[in-house]
């Protein structure tokens, strides 16, 4: 299982820390660039908004330094960041099978449980990594910059947790996908197609009264950073509902897997 | 041990979802120490047969045992005996020759005996095995895969078209590796659609079609049962009718020079037209190839 897991980790090595990178560059520049706000102004100018952009910060008070800061962590980019981390360690597996690099694995002593069970394990590295880089931005920013200071370091901490959980689910789904695919691309596809689902579903709950009941269906509707930082805790629910969706999609992409052919 | 098979298929087959029969009621059993060509053209269910014997695949019915382990139920000590080169030889191409092959080497429980060896023969050089495997050549990469497959000295070798990608010098020392590996008692199980090689190495194969198992038997006796070309010299006029034997084609004479072609034990043939003094004779081995040819279009008729 380590030989799987070293091979994994280092193969999306470059990808993992440029993304990482890119990640803590834009939380700190977000960060430095809330002492050039003006809190009232920043208020009137989104409270003028129209409901559906507002959405897009999930009704946080964006003037605020939590809010301010909660609402990078919902960013498009930092989604897209931890997503591509995500959704390309999650369909490793799955391109490893069309590939042949499965074919010359599990011809060796190897079981499918222990192959998988290994991606997966790198794939939940891979996100801390990204996810730690993206924190260490952020507390650059917060110890840095004197307006932010009424964060705390341990709050941020207690955001960045349920952000890596979201995308452990996000991963085990495209796993989960590629469990049933016979490429790597399909895998990716599924998964991305989970993403955005989940983010427009969440999102048109926020501002089509039709589409509010199905706000929870979405992984996404679970993630609420603004309040975490505000308040400092994170609700019994959400834990519950992230975690829930990693385990269950990693179980039954192992289950899949284990009976599944693994030839190209 | 000796008496256990090295690989022992049972009715195997194996469908794909559209219920066409990939690979149907194979039965075939490779003795230890074996070295058993595994012929057929592309698309016979070669490959596919490999792959239920190694679990990549499950066979839709049957079994396949390795060394007495059964591929479905043990099949963790059935790969432990199994060195294997797949046809579609998938690499992780981010990492460089060296850590794939020390990775592979670290997945099987039989240390790496053979490793420095083998890259010496195929000459892969340290330069060779610091590059990265995207920027290897096809023919390195097979190197790569071979080396990874007979590192650990294994019982149970079975390669499928192994010599693809490789150049002809080293095709020659690849053949050579593993008449040294039969020699020292291992099985070799080789499937290849190049028959020339096959015929240099094995001592028996199995020819598949459409599924199929068609047939197995010794290479010598294949060649012994088919027909082989001979031109004889004389050097006066001589009627055919004078030496002709059973199983002999049409003769063709041209001057002094007869051609025809002779099936069965040739020893008749040799002591009538030895009894006539001929100049010179030549008698071409019936190859493989021929043969294989032959079969395919009987079991087309």
């Amino acid at each position: 299982m380590g030989v799987v897991l070293s091979l994994a980790l280092r193969r999306s090595a470059r990808r993992t820390v440029l993304l990482g990178i890119a990640l803590g560059a834009f939380l700190f520049l977000v960060g430095l660039s809330y002492s050039s706000v003006d809190e009232n102004q920043i208020r009137s100018l989104v409270e003028s908004l129209p409901p559906a952009i507002q959405a897009f910060v999930k009704g946080s008070d964006i003037a605020s330094p939590a809010g301010y800061l909660g609402s990078t962590f919902i960013h498009p980019i930092t989604l897209s960041i931890m997503a591509a981390t995500a959704i390309a360690a999650g369909a490793a597996p799955a391109r490893d099978v069309e590939t042949g690099v499965a074919e010359l694995m599990l011809s060796r002593p190897l079981t499918r449980t222990a192959w998988l069970g290994a991606e997966m394990i790198a794939m939940v590295i891979q996100l801390v990594v990204v996810a730690l880089l993206g924190f260490a931005g952020a507390l650059i920013a917060v110890t840095t910059v004197d307006a932010l200071a009424p964060i705390a370091v341990g709050n941020l901490v207690l955001t960045a947790i349920p952000l890596l959980l979201l995308f452990i689910g996000i991963g085990a789904v495209t796993m989960l996908a590629g469990a049933f695919s016979r490429t790597g691309t399909r895998a990716i596809g599924w998964g991305t197609a989970f993403a955005l689902v989940a983010y427009a579903l969440d999102y048109l709950a926020q501002v089509w009264g039709v589409a509010e009941p199905l706000g929870p269906l979405s992984v996404m509707h679970w993630y609420r950073p603004a309040t975490i930082l505000g308040g400092g805790t994170v609700p019994g629910s959400t834990w519950a509902v992230l975690v829930g969706v990693a385990v269950v999609a990693g179980a039954a992409a192992l289950a899949v897997t284990s009976r599944r052919e693994v030839a190209p | 041990m000796g008496d256990v098979a090295a690989i022992r298929a049972q009715g195997l087959g194996k469908s794909y979802g559209s219920g066409a029969m990939a690979l149907e009621g194979v039965d075939l059993e490779v003795a230890q120490g074996e070295r058993i060509g595994f012929l057929g053209p592309n698309g016979a269910g070669k490959t596919t047969f490999i792959r239920c014997a190694l679990g990549i695949l499950r066979p839709t019915e049957g079994s396949v045992a390795i060394l007495g382990h059964d591929l479905a139920t043990d099949r963790m000590a059935a790969l432990a005996q199994v060195g294997y080169v797949p046809g579609d030889l998938g690499m992780i191409r981010a990492v460089s020759g060296r850590r794939m092959l020390d990775a592979l080497a670290r997945l099987h429980p039989r240390p790496p005996v053979l490793q420095q060896r083998l890259l010496d023969a195929l000459e892969l050089d340290g330069a060779a095995l610091a590059k990265r495997i995207r920027d290897y050549s096809t023919g390195m990469r097979q190197k790569l895969g071979l080396v990874a497959a007979l590192q650990h000295d294994p019982p149970v070798i079975i390669l499928d078209e192994p010599s693809s990608g490789l150049d002809p010098v080293m095709q020659a020392r690849l053949l050579e590796m593993l008449d040294e590996r039969a020699r020292e008692g291992r099985t070799v199980f080789f499937s290849s659609h190049v028959l020339g090689e096959v015929d240099e190495l094995c001592d028996r194969v199995a020819m598949v079609r459409g599924g199929r198992l068609l047939l197995v038997r010794d290479v010598d006796e294949l060649r012994r049962a088919r027909v082989r070309t001979v031109e004889v010299l004389f050097d006066r006029d001589v009627d055919p009718s004078v030496y002709a034997v059973d199983g002999m084609g049409e003769v063709r004479v041209e001057g002094h020079v007869h051609h025809f072609t002779v099936s069965g034990d040739p020893g008749a043939l040799l002591s009538r037209i030895g009894a006539l003094s001929p100049r010179d004779i030549t008698i071409e081995a019936a190859r493989l190839e021929d043969v294989f040819r032959a079969l395919y279009l009987e079991d087309a008729d």
